[in-house]
C-alpha cells in the first residue's frame, strides 16, 4: 500500500491546471473552447460554458493579443521562479482573456501593447513576448 | 424578528507560532461570551481556511463547549463572516436560541510570506500570487483612471494612522506616504506596506434574537454571493461586479443605501482592494475611490471613516479571524466603545469582505453585513 505520492511531488508530476498552448506551424495557439450556445471564448478546456452552461466545441485562439494589466513580481511564487517576473492579463483577439508570463524584452510593455503567444516558460506557463 | 450581536471578542493580532490555534480562538471566545452574558450557545459555526481538521472542536472543547452541532466552513478570506452570516441565518429560521460565530485561523506556522499557491487552480499554478492578483487590478486603474502610486499610498497612510490607535493590531505605527512607496517591492505597483501581514487570530460574535439590552447590536443586513465568471467579457477590475452585487443585496434587505452608512469596515488586504471597494460599495463613483481617500472623507474625524481599525493592512490578516475582527470592530462602533478611534455617533455600520484564489470567478466569496440603525 504505497500508491500515495509524496507531499512534495513537483508540479510537473502532477495534473497540470494550466491552459493548454500548442504550436501551429510558426505560431503558438491557445487551445480552449468556445461556447456553441453563446459564442464565449473560453481559455480552460471546461466541459460546459462557465456564463450560460452551453454545450462547448474545441477551439484555438491567437497568437496575438493585447495587454489588459501586468505586474511585475519581486517574490517568488514557485521555489523555482526567478524575480523579478512579469505576469499579465492578456486578451487574445477574438479570444479569451489568459494569465501569461511576459517574456524578458528592452522594449517597453504596458497596458494597451501588442503581444503575442510565444513557447511556454521554462516553468511551463503560457508566455507571450512583445510583438512588433 | 431582529437577529441581533449579544456579543464579541478577539485574540490579540501578529505573529504567535508560539500559541496553539485552540489557545488563539479561547481568547476569542470568552470575551464574546462574556460580552454577550451568556454562559453557552446552542450551535457553531467556524470559519477557516488552513486550519487542521478538528480545529473547531479543539478549540470549543477547551472551553467546555461541547455537544453541540459544529459546523466548519471555507470561504477564502470570508470564512469567519461567512460562518456569521450562516450563523445569522440560523437564528432567522428558528434552529438555535444563541449561535456563536467563530474564525481561527494560524497562518505563521504554514507561510513565511505570501500564501504559497495552490497547485490545483489554473492561474496559481502559473506563478499568481494574491499580492499579484491585486497588482494587476491596479495596473488597470492606473491606465483607466490615472490612478497614481501616491493615491495608493494614501490608503496606507490612512490605515496605519488608525491602526496605531488599535492596541490589538498586528502594525501600530503610523507610516508615511515615503515608507510605504520605499518599502520592498511585492507586485508592482505594490510595495510590502500596502500588504496585510501575515498574522494570526481568533475573532467571535454571539448571535441571537433581539433582547432588552441596549449593548446589543441589530443586524439589519446579511449577503452573501460567490462571484461570476470574470474574462474578457467582464467590465470592471477583478471583485468589483461581486462586492456591488452582493452590497446591493445588503443595502435592499436593510431599506438602505450607501448615504445611510456611518462607518465601514472593508476587506483592504492590498491598498488597490480598499479603493475598489469603497466604489463598489457605493461608497465613490468608479474611479474615485482615491479621492475620497485623499479629502479626508475616510478618515476618522471625516464624513464617512472607512477602516477605523486600521483594517486589514494593520490589524493583519489572519483569513479566517478577519471577518470576525471586522464585526467586532462595528460592533465596538456602535456601542460607543472604540475608546481613541471611535466614529463620533455612528449609528449604522457596514462589514465587507471578499474572498479570492479560483481563478475564472469574480471571487469565492464576497460578505456584506449592515449593523445598527
Amino acid at each position: 500500500m504505497n500508491s500515495l505520492p509524496p507531499a512534495s511531488k513537483k508540479l510537473d508530476a502532477l495534473a497540470d491546471p494550466r491552459p493548454v498552448i500548442i504550436q501551429a506551424g510558426q505560431h503558438h495557439l491557445l487551445d480552449g473552447r468556445s461556447c456553441q450556445a453563446c459564442g464565449h471564448a473560453i481559455a480552460l478546456q471546461l466541459p460546459l460554458c462557465p456564463r450560460c452552461r452551453g454545450p462547448v466545441e474545441p477551439a484555438q485562439f491567437g497568437p496575438r493579443g493585447v495587454i489588459w494589466a501586468l505586474t511585475v513580481v519581486h517574490v517568488p511564487a514557485r521555489p523555482d521562479d526567478k524575480v523579478p517576473y512579469t505576469l499579465a492579463y492578456v486578451d487574445l483577439d477574438q479570444g479569451p482573456r489568459l494569465l501569461a508570463s511576459v517574456a524578458p524584452t528592452d522594449a517597453t510593455v504596458e497596458v494597451g501593447s501588442s503581444v503575442a503567444l510565444t513557447a511556454l516558460s521554462a516553468l511551463g506557463d503560457p508566455t507571450v513576448e512583445v510583438a512588433p | 424578528m431582529t437577529v441581533s450581536i449579544w456579543g464579541v471578542g478577539t485574540s490579540m493580532f501578529g505573529r504567535q507560532p508560539a500559541r496553539l490555534p485552540a489557545q488563539l480562538a479561547w481568547d476569542a471566545i470568552q470575551e464574546a461570551l462574556e460580552d454577550a452574558a451568556v454562559d453557552g450557545v446552542d450551535a457553531a459555526y467556524v470559519g477557516t481556511v488552513f486550519g487542521a481538521p478538528g480545529v473547531a472542536q479543539r478549540a470549543l472543547s477547551g472551553v467546555g463547549i461541547t455537544g453541540i452541532p459544529i459546523i466548519t466552513v471555507e470561504n477564502a478570506c470570508a470564512s469567519g463572516t461567512t460562518a456569521f452570516h450562516e450563523a445569522h441565518a440560523a437564528i432567522a429560521a428558528g434552529r438555535y436560541e444563541r449561535v456563536l460565530a467563530l474564525g481561527i485561523e494560524q497562518m505563521s506556522t504554514l507561510f513565511d510570506g505570501p500564501i504559497t499557491p495552490e497547485t490545483t487552480d489554473s492561474e496559481q499554478a502559473s506563478g499568481l500570487l494574491l499580492p499579484a492578483l491585486y497588482a494587476l487590478s491596479a495596473s488597470r486603474y492606473m491606465a483607466d483612471y490615472g490612478m497614481t502610486l501616491s493615491d495608493l499610498a494614501q490608503v496606507a497612510v490612512k490605515n496605519s494612522r488608525h491602526g496605531s490607535l488599535n492596541p490589538r493590531a498586528q502594525r501600530r505605527r503610523a507610516v508615511t506616504e515615503e515608507e510605504i512607496l520605499s518599502s520592498r517591492p511585492i507586485a508592482e505597483p505594490l510595495t510590502l506596506f500596502q500588504c496585510a501581514g501575515l498574522s494570526d487570530a481568533a475573532a467571535a460574535a454571539v448571535l441571537g434574537h433581539e433582547r432588552r439590552d441596549d449593548r446589543d447590536v441589530a443586524i439589519r443586513a446579511s449577503a452573501l454571493k460567490s462571484g461570476l465568471a470574470w474574462d474578457q467579457a467582464s467590465k470592471h477590475v477583478w471583485g468589483f461586479d461581486v462586492v456591488a452585487d452582493t452590497s446591493a443585496i445588503a443595502y435592499a434587505q436593510a431599506g438602505l443605501g450607501p448615504d445611510d452608512i456611518d462607518v465601514v469596515e472593508l476587506h483592504d488586504a492590498f491598498t488597490i482592494g480598499e479603493l475598489v471597494t469603497a466604489e463598489a460599495l457605493g461608497l465613490a463613483a468608479p474611479g474615485q475611490g482615491a479621492s475620497l481617500v485623499r479629502s479626508g472623507e475616510a478618515s476618522l474625524g471625516g464624513r464617512r471613516p472607512i477602516n477605523p481599525s486600521g483594517g486589514l493592512l494593520s490589524r493583519g490578516h489572519p483569513l479566517g479571524a478577519t471577518g470576525l475582527a471586522q464585526i467586532a470592530e462595528i460592533t465596538w462602533q456602535l456601542r460607543g466603545e472604540a475608546g481613541p478611534r471611535q466614529v463620533q455617533g455612528a449609528r449604522t455600520g457596514l462589514v465587507e469582505t471578499m474572498g479570492g484564489g479560483a481563478s475564472g470567478i469574480d471571487g469565492n466569496g464576497c460578505v456584506v453585513t449592515i449593523l445598527g440603525g
